[in-house]
């Protein structure tokens, strides 16, 4: 009995030390939190940002936080709806076509230049354009989303097929592999960090393009409840949509990057 | 024909010439050692006998067939490993067998792979991953997938240029014992800057001279398989061969720093 619950104890250990040493390192990082909330409420009490409902206290924050919880998870399963097909076309049709231009000399001379202007426009500036043309708020959302997140992601996907280490590319040659072998073997694992780093800033573009496409039509979601609330001076429900927010941002990022750690585990050395 | 002909071979990168004018003839199932001081050629040799590169003039021909671009005639060792870092040591020799072998079933590529891995002493590895070992099991590793390739010409870069010498002498009893066992099947073109080990492996060896490279000597190695390093190394008709050869070496390097010299006095 006790060696039993001795051995669930050491497995327990074991199953939390390296969640427990990731926490020991950035302990310092955590502590920021809870001071800066202090700091926060401390200010609301004792200065005049108190008085200002512009500024809410933290306890109000999390109040408003907490009874608007049904609301913001309807607005996530909505804006997860917009941004979702978006940011998974743009991955699906970025890595393609970047890996395809990046791979071949003479496509790479016919589009790259033409892919050097239309990038850099601001993506914002095709909202009202893409809701006048398409049919729904759905996909004038979606194709916003998805011009946010493409250039980045193609733009990386061509920048690792270019930098393929002449080590892998005379190897493959070696070994006679062609085509869809070719691009599922060494391609496209090759040029996987670069994929990666341009996945992380259209994520990052996709959110921001989602939640300014809101503002323009949507009923619900993430920058819907902000802008809404707004509208009705409820700063301290607006400011819980702005932490709300934040953090959905931050988990899917994490998400994003777990999965690199995941698929770019050949990369420790 | 058979075998590998170089005929008046030569590259050049833009005005700078490598090779000059290279005529060969290694016939089949030889090992051949290839010598040579830095910048003499031997790598850009390889590479154009891989396929990987075009020569500026002259022509390669690989049993009669003229050689214009990689194929899997032709296997190629090279000297920094060059695994794929994200498969493990089974796939990457799989991938090989599989090039060979497209209709073979999962679980006998399996085999075949593990059966190439043990051959060069990593039976145990099979799972892991290049950057989970040593360089000198990575440097097996690639050996083996050159094996599985089932080339009957291989081509092999400074193989064992970066490993410790315990494990080079290692290696190179791997490679002596496993070309030996396909003896007549396979040609083996091996480039080293080491003479000992051109000698210990070859059946003859190929000296470059350097700017631009060229045969400066091609030298027969009269010593009987299978070879004992100790022997070999306590054997006096080894040591003149090495004089010979480190002398052809140093002579090459001389003449090359007294050009370098000339040509910047006269500059």
């Amino acid at each position: 009995m006790n060696d039993t619950s001795l051995t669930s104890t050491g497995v327990l250990g074991l199953a939390l030390r390296p969640w427990l040493s990731r926490l020991k390192a950035q302990r310092e990082a955590l502590l920021l939190w809870p001071a800066l909330l202090l700091i926060w409420q401390l200010a609301s009490y004792f200065t005049p940002l108190g008085a200002n409902p512009l500024v809410p206290s933290p306890v109000t924050t999390f109040h408003a936080l907490w009874l608007s919880l049904p609301e913001l998870w309807a607005g996530t399963l909505s804006s997860f709806g917009i941004l979702l097909p978006g940011f998974a076309l743009a991955v699906l049709l970025g890595v393609g076509l970047g890996l395809w231009v990046g791979s071949r000399e003479r496509v790479g001379r016919v589009c790259l230049p033409f892919a050097r202007v239309v990038a850099p426009i601001p993506p914002t500036v095709y909202i009202p354009y893409a809701i006048a043309i398409l049919p729904t708020f759905l996909a004038s959302a979606i194709f916003v989303v998805f011009i946010g997140a493409f250039w980045p992601i193609f733009q990386s996907a061509v920048a690792g097929a270019h930098s393929l280490d002449r080590r892998y590319r005379d190897n493959a040659r070696t070994l006679g592999l062609q085509g869809l072998r070719y691009w599922r073997l060494v391609l496209l694992p090759a040029a996987l960090p670069h994929i990666f780093s341009g996945m992380a800033v259209g994520l990052g573009f996709a959110f921001i393009l989602l939640t300014v496409a809101e503002l323009f039509g949507a009923n619900v979601g993430l920058g819907r409840f902000v802008q809404y609330y707004a509208d009705f001076a409820d700063y301290p429900r607006m400011v819980a949509g702005i932490i709300y927010t934040g953090l959905v941002t931050f988990l899917s990022m994490s998400l994003l990057e777990q999965l690199r750690q995941r698929l770019l585990f050949w990369q420790r050395r | 024909m058979s075998g590998l002909q170089l005929h008046e071979l030569s590259l050049s990168y833009g005005e700078q010439p490598i090779l000059e004018r290279l005529n060969l003839e290694i016939p089949e199932g030889q090992l051949v050692s290839i010598l040579g001081a830095s910048g003499s050629g031997k790598s850009s040799l390889l590479r154009l006998i891989a396929g990987l590169q075009e020569p500026s003039q002259g022509h390669l021909h690989w049993r009669g067939q003229p050689i214009r671009e990689p194929s899997p005639e032709c296997g190629v060792v090279f000297q920094d490993y060059a695994l794929f870092p994200w498969l493990n040591m089974r796939d990457n020799i799989s991938l090989a067998i599989r090039q060979v072998q497209p209709h073979l079933s999962s679980a006998s590529v399996r085999r075949l792979a593990d059966g190439h891995l043990l051959q060069v002493g990593l039976g145990s590895a099979s799972l892991r991953y290049p950057f989970e070992l040593s360089g000198g099991m990575q440097q097996r590793g690639a050996i083996a997938r050159a094996f599985a390739l089932g080339s009957p010409l291989l081509l092999l870069d400074e193989p064992f240029g970066a490993l410790d010498p315990v494990n080079r002498a290692r290696l190179q009893d791997v490679l002596a014992s496993v070309w030996q066992a396909a003896r007549s099947a396979k040609t083996v073109l091996f480039v080293t800057h080491d003479v000992d080990e051109a000698l210990y492996l070859g059946d003859r060896v190929i000296i470059l001279g350097s700017s631009p490279g060229r045969v400066i000597a091609d030298l027969p190695v009269p010593f009987n398989r299978p070879r004992y390093r100790q022997t070999l190394l306590a054997s006096g008709e080894f040591h003149a061969l090495r004089e010979q050869i480190s002398d052809l070496l140093v002579a090459d390097i001389l003449r090359g720093l007294s050009s370098t010299r000339h040509s910047e006095l006269s500059s």
